[in-house]
């Protein structure tokens, strides 16, 4: 009987893990550097260059991090980027093909920026914004991958 | 018959099948020499192990024994094969995962499961219009805008934020 109960527990266990990794997205964060000085554009922006060209006045675009953050509900992940910017991505909700994403751009623990969007299979997110510095500025691109 | 004929006869039989001592051979032996009725039951006794011997003798010379013993090898290998049905049965019952004890716990974790995923994976979710990527966004400092490019797909997020202090450069 209690062996019957440990095996019942056990695949409880194995649906709840399986479960657990149905639930999970890949979102893919990019950190990138614009900037209005040379007109060199990373191999690896190809994909949205056409939009950045089209939404932004920069001539270089470079790029400093390529992560894939694999989420969780309700845990964050959290990448450290350059100027001592922090970004906190948390899954909020998965809705059949749309991610709810809570993203938090924090700096020496004073939070910027705080939004929730909702990515959908195909769609970025262009985070950016602070003042232009010798090196430009920074861009995050969001998407999500199911 | 003699007298003794009697005890012999009882002995004549094992006497013709050679399963007497020695001590009886020889009592028989000398009985013979006297008893013509007693030779006669033996020679009787002769010709009929001489009828049946013949025709077996002549069937064993006929039969191919190889060719026999071949065949009842194949028929023993027939025998022992079991069927497709009884190797998956046979399969199923030595399989340790298809045991009672294995598959009841696993058949009732799995309709706890169902019962606890099918009303999530069917409820109703909201549609949300495309165009509503943004849910909120807040900055206590800074100004923001949100701009789209829908058939783009992409969302752009920009916060104005007041210039850095520029560390100066020793």
């Amino acid at each position: 009987m209690r062996r019957t109960f440990l095996l019942f527990l056990l695949f409880i266990l194995c649906f709840a893990s399986t479960s657990a990794a149905l639930a999970q997205v890949q979102v893919r964060l990019r950190v990138i550097g614009a900037s209005s000085e040379g007109q060199s554009i990373d191999p690896s922006l190809k994909d949205i260059y056409k939009e950045l060209g089209s939404l932004f006045s920069f001539t270089s675009y470079r790029l400093f991090r390529d992560e894939n953050l694999t989420l969780s509900p309700n845990q964050p992940a959290s990448i450290s980027t350059r100027r001592g910017r922090l970004v906190e991505v948390t899954l909020m909700g998965l809705h059949r093909d749309i991610a709810e994403l809570k993203i938090r751009v924090v700096r020496e623990d004073k939070e910027i920026l705080n939004t929730q969007v909702r990515l959908s299979p195909g769609r970025t997110v262009l985070i950016g914004g602070g003042p232009r510095q010798r090196e430009g500025i920074i861009i995050y691109a969001l998407s999500a991958r199911f | 018959m003699k007298k003794s004929c009697s005890a012999v006869s009882r002995l004549l039989e094992k006497y013709f099948d050679q399963e007497v001592t020695d001590e009886e051979r020889s009592h028989v032996e000398a009985h013979l020499l006297d008893c013509h009725a007693c030779r006669d039951v033996l020679k009787s006794m002769e010709k009929l192990r001489d009828l049946a011997k013949t025709p077996v003798e002549e069937a064993v010379l006929k039969e191919d024994f190889p060719w026999v013993w071949q065949k009842i090898e194949r028929g023993i290998r027939i025998e022992e094969r079991p069927t497709f049905w009884e190797a998956l049965q046979s399969w199923f019952q030595t399989f340790p995962l298809f045991q009672r004890k294995v598959w009841i716990p696993a058949v009732a974790a799995v309709a706890i499961t169902l019962i606890i995923t099918i009303p999530m994976l069917f409820k109703k979710t909201p549609s949300y219009p495309s165009a509503s990527v943004v849910e909120y966004v807040e900055s206590k400092t800074y100004n923001v805008m949100v701009y789209e490019l829908e058939k783009a797909k992409v969302t752009v997020i920009w916060f104005f934020e007041e210039p850095e202090k520029e560390t100066p450069s020793s």
